[in-house]
This record gives structure tokens, C-alpha cells and sequence, in this order.
């Protein structure tokens, strides 16, 4: 499904991704972990199409097309999707508007014709009850006042609105408390039917123990240094990051 | 020719037929000599810094009252030909009976013409017209009162309301020549009673037009006023409108200004609170591309104390349109408990367009609440970005935040296509 080969970035000459390579399957979840700095925040910056992050090298197909070339919102009607780190709040526009938008671009895209709204509506509140959201959420402005965990949660609802084949979860635990936590992961959780594949990307193990992934690796220095099971994360849970900085060090010269 | 000459002749002209002994004739005579003294405002008056007249002024433009189908049309093609309300339509300053129409009013209220209705409404038109829009240094609006062309008299009884609204609806038509109307607008709305008067600015041909406009608009003691301003002359078109309100005790008052096409509008609004516990509301928007040119010039005299005055305009700016604000606030020596809210917030949306704004107060009490300010950028990327990664095309997601930015504005429109028209227009100019 994803492809990265060799994916090199800079910003403003820096140079932050080094190479990375990394396959995605349906029905995976890769959790990306690592020490600050590292390149995540790069990593899903590039994915989702940012324009000020140069790609310097390298190729990431998705479904075997060029994801690079797309613009972001091609991206998004090809079933990417990506929860962000700060959400961003947008006076004005309603969540309700602003998702039946969405969604019937993206059936235009498909070559589909637009949801009619009572069919939409009812799609709305099926996943509502999914996701366990407030009502209220939907009739306020997009993430306007919106706590912090509120703002994941209407990320996640928005995930499970689009119904994405990948899903790009970039620090979705950052600024979460233990209860708001629980709540995403559970909704997370309820959207992995086998064939949706997830990227998880976070600094701390945390996390992983509400989203259990099938692959963990450490990207360091803006390369993946290390991989293995969802064991890699409790180990690094227990042992820091220093020892992986270690042994890539050691390797290195 | 130009415009000085057009203008001296229609008033030599005008004045062998008049009746000399006429007070309204001598109004006018004195208003020309004020416009003779004072001549068309220049960039070196601090008032029109930023807008210049001169290649207009020195250009012909006649007063006419000639009317073609071309007007017909496009009142036709517009919004308000379906739209619920009592209809005033005046091409070139002259009221078209085809286009009007007004009907089942209650007795008392007068929904009529200044022509027709300045004699048989004498008391009324004697107690209001001059009264407010004052000629004294102001060339423009000597240069209405002396060659006014015709205009709205609407009259509301103490009491009375008419829910429907009036729709005062003025067309430049340029189809033959560069024309030059000058519309005048007479409002009583007496105490207790309530109106909702809509403004609109309309032009066809192929010419230039030069509309110069003055309202008077009075709102008794607990009476209240919908006043809405919609300006739409496309083509080559001019315009300067000058609005005074003039409100007693207890009175509310929500205006909106709608600035959508214009080659120049150069607009002037000004609100007098003459009682206690007056309640303003001057909200105002202006999409411009091209190289248009609006000027916004306000004015708020809080003359008496415990009023509210709460203003916001703002502006989407694309391609070379240049946009000016210039908003004061006058808080008299006995407003206290004055509460006066001003802001002016803008989005460029080309590297050359401009704004020039300026947020005034001069406040000569020492208990009040007022509160200004400006802002000038650019449509943020994060929001657009979002909005993007969601799949929303780049245009269709600059229309969402655009919509969402004019929101406040839409939101004091009590009329559900006015706001249909700012939403469409908001799409049309992206």
C-alpha cells in the first residue's frame, strides 16, 4: 500500500530525512518512535504534502502512484489522511459543513454522486455513537474552543468520516491525558477492520499500549535505525532512547 | 468640457425654470454657491487623501434621464426583481413606474418619490430634508442638494411597522453616454415604528456613470431601523454616497454596507445619536479585485451618554483594488457610560492590493468604553492547509475560510439573499 524508498527531506538547506525506507501493508500498524529531533514530525509533514519540506531524494508511492506529485488534497481523495499534531481551529466554519464537504469532493473525485443530506446526516450520527462524541461538537466551529483531547477526538471522528486506507497519526498522544487517551485509542482501534493501515507516529510508548502495532521502528538522525515488534517499545519505554544513539554511533564509525 | 461645466449648465438651466420664490429653490441656490465655493474635494483635503476625483471630474458626465431597456434587464436579471418587498426603481435618478412597485401599505406610511411628494408631505419634508446631511463644507453634498435629480421619501408613522422590506433600487444607466446621477433619499421613521429600508446600486451600458448620492435618514425615539447598503455597479462606474443617520432615545439601529463591484466607491456613513440608550450597529464588507478603488469614511457622534455603537468592516482585497477605511468616533463632553466597539480587519489576496486604514477616536468625556483597531494580512496557510488535507480542493477551501471570515458580517443580514449574494459574489471574485 505504502512505499517510502529512500525519502529524503530538507527545510531551508537542513537536511532532516537521511533515507528513509519503509513498507506499509492493508491491515498493517507501524508505530514510528523516536527521540525529539529525530524527523517525525518531518516524516508526516512530507506525507501529507507540506509545502515548505523540500523533498530531496528518493520516492513514495502509494497504491503504486507517485504520492509526491499529488497535491494534498489528491492525497486525501486517494485515502490518505493525516491527524494532526495542533489541529487547527477555524472560526466560522462548521464541522458539519466542513465534513459534507469533504466528503462529497471526495466522491467527485470517485466519480461519485454527492451524499444527499439526509443520508449524510445519518452517517454522521452512526459514527458519532461510534466515536462517542458530543453532539455539541458537530454544531460548534471546527475545533473553535475545542480542549485538547476534544481536538483529537474530532481528528479521529474526521478519520472515521473519510474512511481512509491509511491513516498518518502524527503525536496524536502529545498533550493527551490518561481518560482523553483511552477515548482516541478505543476510536482508533474501532477503525482497524484489517485492511486500514495505520502509520503511529510518537515519542513515547504510551500510547502503543491502547494502539498495539504489528511493527515499531526508531527513526533517529532522519533514518530508521532499528525495527522490530511491539516489544522494540516497551524496551525502549524501559531503556530510553541514549542506548539506540549508542549503537548507531558505534556503527557508524 | 468637464464635469464643473456639465454641472454649471444643467444649474442655469435649471434655475430659468424655477420658481424663484420657492424655499426648496433657494435651498438649492445656496447649496450651488457652496459647491461653486468649495469645488470637488481634491487629495489635499485630509478627507480624500486617498481618493481622487480629478480624471473623473474633468471627463463629461450629463444628467439625464433618458432610459433604455438595457436598465429593464438588468433589474430583471437581478435578485430583487423576485424579491418580497415594496420596490422603488429609479434609472438616472428618475423613478421607472414600470419597475416599481409598491402596494397594500397601511394609511399613513408613505412610500413614494421626493418629486412627487415634497409638496403634498410639506411638514414632513420641511422638518427633515437638509437636516441632517449638512451642505456647509461638504461639496458633495452641495452638489446633491442644488442638482438632485429625484429619489425615495419614505415616511413611517409613530407606531407603525412595515415588515416588509423597502427596496430603494438606483441604476446608472451608461448605455449611451457617460451619465452623472444624483439620487437623494429622504427617511422618516417615526417613534415606535420599524422599517427595513435596502439600499441597492445597480448600472448597465457601456459608459461611464457617476452616481452621487445623499441619504437623510431619521429613527424616532424606540423606533427601529434595518438599513442595508448594496452596491453593485459593474462596468465603469463612480460612485459617492453619503449617509447620515440621525437616531433619538432608545433607538436600534443594524446596517450593513455590502461594497461588491465599483470601479471607485467612495462611501460615507455617518451616525448621530441625539438620546440616551441608543443601540448602532454599522457593520460593512468590500471584496475588490481589479483595480478598484472603496473608501469607507465613518462616522459615530456620541452626543448623549449610555449608548452603544458597535462597528466592524472588513475587506478581501485581490488583484491591483486598493481599499481604504477611515473610521471615527466622537464621544461628546456629556457621553458618558459610552460604549464603542471599531474594528477594521483585512485579507490581501495579491502582493498589490492595498489598504489604507485608519482607526479614529476623539473622546471628550471621562467614562467610557471604547475600543479600536485594524488589522491587514494575508488568508492564513494552517486553516487552508487543513483544509486541504481533507481533500477540499485549494479554491473551494479559500471560498470556505473567505465565507467564514465575512460570517460576522453575513450574520447582522436579516435578509436571506443578501446573504445568498454575498456567498456567490464571495465565489465569483475568488
Amino acid at each position: 500500500m505504502l512505499e517510502i524508498k529512500n525519502l529524503q527531506s530538507a527545510i531551508e538547506d537542513k537536511k532532516i530525512l537521511n533515507g528513509i525506507n519503509l513498507t506499509v501493508n492493508p491491515g498493517e500498524v507501524h508505530a514510528i518512535m523516536g527521540p525529539n529531533g529525530a524527523g517525525k514530525s518531518t516524516l508526516s509533514a512530507v506525507l501529507a504534502g507540506r509545502a515548505d519540506y523540500e523533498v530531496t531524494g528518493g520516492e513514495v508511492l502509494f497504491n503504486g502512484k507517485d504520492l509526491l506529485e499529488m497535491s494534498p488534497e489528491d492525497r486525501a481523495r486517494e485515502g490518505v489522511f493525516l491527524a494532526f499534531q495542533y489541529p487547527v481551529e477555524i472560526p466560522g466554519v462548521s464541522t458539519t459543513n466542513f465534513l459534507k464537504t469533504a466528503i462529497n469532493e471526495k466522491r467527485k473525485y470517485q466519480g461519485l454522486e454527492p451524499l444527499e443530506a439526509t443520508h449524510f446526516l445519518k452517517f454522521m450520527r452512526e459514527k458519532m455513537e461510534l466515536m462517542e462524541m458530543d453532539k455539541s461538537l458537530t454544531s460548534r466551529s471546527l475545533n473553535e474552543g475545542f480542549s485538547g483531547g476534544e481536538k483529537k477526538r474530532n481528528e479521529v471522528f474526521q478519520m472515521a468520516m473519510l474512511e481512509p486506507t491509511l491513516a498518518i497519526m502524527d503525536e496524536t498522544d502529545s498533550g493527551l491525558d490518561i481518560d482523553a487517551l483511552r477515548l482516541v485509542s478505543n476510536g482508533v482501534n474501532k477503525l482497524r477492520d484489517g485492511k486500514r493501515s495505520f502509520v503511529v507516529i510518537t515519542h513515547y510508548q504510551r500510547i502503543l499500549d491502547y494502539i498495539v502495532p504489528d511493527f515499531v521502528h526508531v527513526l533517529y538522525k532522519g533514518r530508521i535505525v532499528k525495527s522490530g515488534d511491539a516489544s522494540l517499545a516497551k524496551e525502549l519505554e524501559a531503556k530510553g532512547y541514549d542506548w539506540i544513539k549508542e549503537e548507531v554511533e558505534a556503527t557508524t564509525i | 468640457m468637464s464635469m464643473l461645466k456639465n454641472i454649471q449648465e444643467d444649474f442655469k438651466q435649471y434655475l430659468s425654470q424655477a420658481n424663484e420664490s420657492d424655499a426648496f429653490v433657494q435651498l438649492r441656490k445656496q447649496a450651488f454657491v457652496e459647491f461653486e465655493k468649495l469645488g470637488f474635494p481634491t487629495t489635499k483635503h485630509e478627507e480624500w487623501k486617498y481618493t481622487n476625483l480629478k480624471g473623473i471630474t474633468e471627463r463629461d458626465f450629463l444628467a439625464t434621464c433618458e432610459t433604455h431597456q438595457s436598465a429593464k434587464a438588468v433589474f430583471n436579471s437581478s435578485i430583487y426583481a423576485s424579491m418580497q418587498a415594496h420596490k422603488l426603481v429609479f434609472v438616472n435618478g428618475t423613478l421607472s413606474n414600470e419597475l416599481s412597485e409598491v402596494k397594500d401599505i397601511e394609511a399613513g406610511v408613505l412610500i413614494g418619490t421626493l418629486a412627487k411628494n415634497r409638496t403634498s408631505h410639506e411638514a414632513i419634508f420641511k422638518n427633515h430634508f437638509g437636516k441632517y446631511a449638512k451642505v456647509e463644507g461638504e461639496a458633495m453634498n452641495a452638489l446633491n442638494t442644488a442638482l438632485l435629480s429625484d429619489g425615495a421619501m419614505i415616511y413611517v408613522p409613530t407606531d407603525h411597522l412595515v415588515s416588509k422590506p423597502i427596496l430603494i433600487l438606483n441604476i446608472a444607466d451608461a448605455t449611451q453616454q457617460n451619465v452623472l446621477a444624483q439620487p437623494r433619499n429622504l427617511i422618516v421613521v417615526e417613534a415606535n415604528a420599524s422599517a427595513t429600508i435596502v439600499e441597492v446600486y445597480l448600472s448597465t451600458g457601456a459608459n461611464a456613470s457617476f452616481t452621487n448620492c445623499v441619504n437623510e435618514v431619521y429613527v424616532g425615539a424606540n423606533a427601529h431601523l434595518e438599513h442595508y447598503k448594496i452596491q453593485q455597479q459593474v462596468g465603469e462606474s463612480y460612485q459617492n454616497n453619503y449617509t447620515q443617520l440621525f437616531q433619538e432615545g432608545n433607538t436600534t439601529i443594524n446596517h450593513v454596507t455590502l461594497t461588491l463591484e465599483g470601479t471607485m466607491v467612495r462611501n460615507n456613513l455617518h451616525f448621530y445619536m441625539n438620546g440616551e440608550q441608543c443601540n448602532s450597529v454599522l457593520y460593512g464588507l468590500y471584496i475588490t479585485d481589479h483595480k478598484q478603488h472603496v473608501d469607507n469614511h465613518t462616522r459615530v457622534d456620541h452626543a448623549k451618554p449610555n449608548c452603544f455603537s458597535d462597528e466592524k468592516y472588513k475587506g478581501v482585497l485581490k488583484d491591483q483594488s486598493t481599499a481604504v477605511f477611515n473610521g471615527k468616533i466622537l464621544v461628546h463632553l456629556d457621553a458618558q457610560k459610552t460604549n464603542a466597539y471599531q474594528r477594521n480587519q483585512n485579507i490581501l489576496l495579491s502582493d498589490e492590493a492595498t489598504v489604507n486604514t485608519k482607526p479614529q477616536l476623539e473622546i471628550f468625556a471621562d467614562d467610557v468604553k471604547c475600543t479600536h483597531g485594524a488589522t491587514i494580512g494575508q488568508l492564513d496557510e494552517e486553516p487552508l492547509f487543513y483544509l486541504r488535507s481533507r481533500g477540499i480542493p485549494e479554491r473551494e477551501a479559500k471560498k470556505i475560510l473567505l465565507n467564514a471570515f465575512a460570517d460576522d458580517i453575513a450574520e447582522k443580514i436579516k435578509i436571506p439573499e443578501l446573504v445568498a449574494l454575498l456567498e456567490q459574489q464571495i465565489d465569483a471574485k475568488l
